[in-house]
């Protein structure tokens, strides 16, 4: 295998999600933590583009780092103390956890390697299929009653935050 | 190209970040960031096979939009949880809310 600008650029990106991914979930402040979690969404979101699938890419941008996140920012600096450090659980927890964790991934490497994938995508990526990706979302031989009822838990979701967290 | 097998090793391996977050973590915030993180995974995943396994390119995309759409559902009630919790027991570590056992 040949490593061109792709698979450079693509290794670079892998290896700097996971690396902020990792230093997330073990950054002992809750602050840094949300800080890293938007640098792994803007590394999804680069994984997107190479992928060539730069719409995909824009709504990660949109929904994750412009919308996810500046609400997890409000909600935690709206109230205080969610912001302190976060106290360790004990040692026995954190190492079972990494052993499932660390099990989980190698069982999924092992089983992802054993399987021949394909090397080159199917067909070329399209310049602009935006079109035939929202026609499929609202006909009714495809997705229009998911689409719909996803307005619907949006909606309901939304109300039902509302409520649980109003002052009483 | 990349192969699909390297998409598919990084999706698993933030997958299992994820779920060390979810297992290890005391705090609420932070457990609803690893949910996150398990989600972008599935996404990477769904959003690498359309693009290397489906010849119309769409279906995985839309299952794509649909976690999205799940996530901030998700996020957003995990957050008003969050806060009602903090309201009435002054805490969001999730071994400190044992109000049932009591």
């Amino acid at each position: 295998m040949s490593f061109g600008f792709e698979q450079i650029a693509f290794l670079l990106t892998a290896v700097l999600t996971v690396a902020a991914a990792l230093a997330m979930v073990f950054s002992r402040q809750v602050f840094h933590a949300i800080l890293l979690m938007i640098a792994v969404f803007a590394g999804v979101a680069t994984l997107y583009v190479l992928l060539g699938v730069s719409f995909m890419a824009g709504m990660q941008l949109f929904i994750y780092v412009g919308g996810v996140s500046v609400l997890a920012v409000i909600a935690i600096m709206v109230t205080r103390g969610f912001m302190g450090s976060d106290r360790p659980r004990p040692a026995r927890t954190t190492y079972g956890a990494a052993i499932v964790a660390g099990s989980v991934f190698l069982g999924l490497a092992w089983l992802i390697l054993r399987v021949p994938w394909p090397t080159a995508p199917l067909v070329a990526a399209s310049e602009n299929d935006l079109a035939l990706l929202g026609q499929v979302l609202v006909s009714r031989s495809g997705f229009v009653v998911p689409f719909e009822l996803s307005s619907l838990l949006l909606f309901v979701v939304l109300l039902g935050a509302l409520y649980i967290a109003r002052e009483r | 190209m990349v192969p699909l097998a390297w998409y598919l090793l990084v999706a698993a391996a933030l997958f299992a970040i994820g779920l060390y977050g979810i297992l290890a973590r005391r705090n609420l915030v932070m457990i609803l960031m690893s949910l996150e993180l398990l989600l972008n995974a599935v996404n990477i995943n769904l959003i690498a096979f359309s693009r290397y396994l489906e010849e119309g390119q769409t279906i995985g995309r839309i299952f794509a939009l649909f976690v999205y759409v799940i996530a901030a559902a998700e996020t957003a009630l995990g957050l008003a949880i969050m806060i009602a919790v903090w309201r009435t027991h002054q805490t969001v570590a999730v071994d400190e809310i044992d109000a049932l056992k009591d």
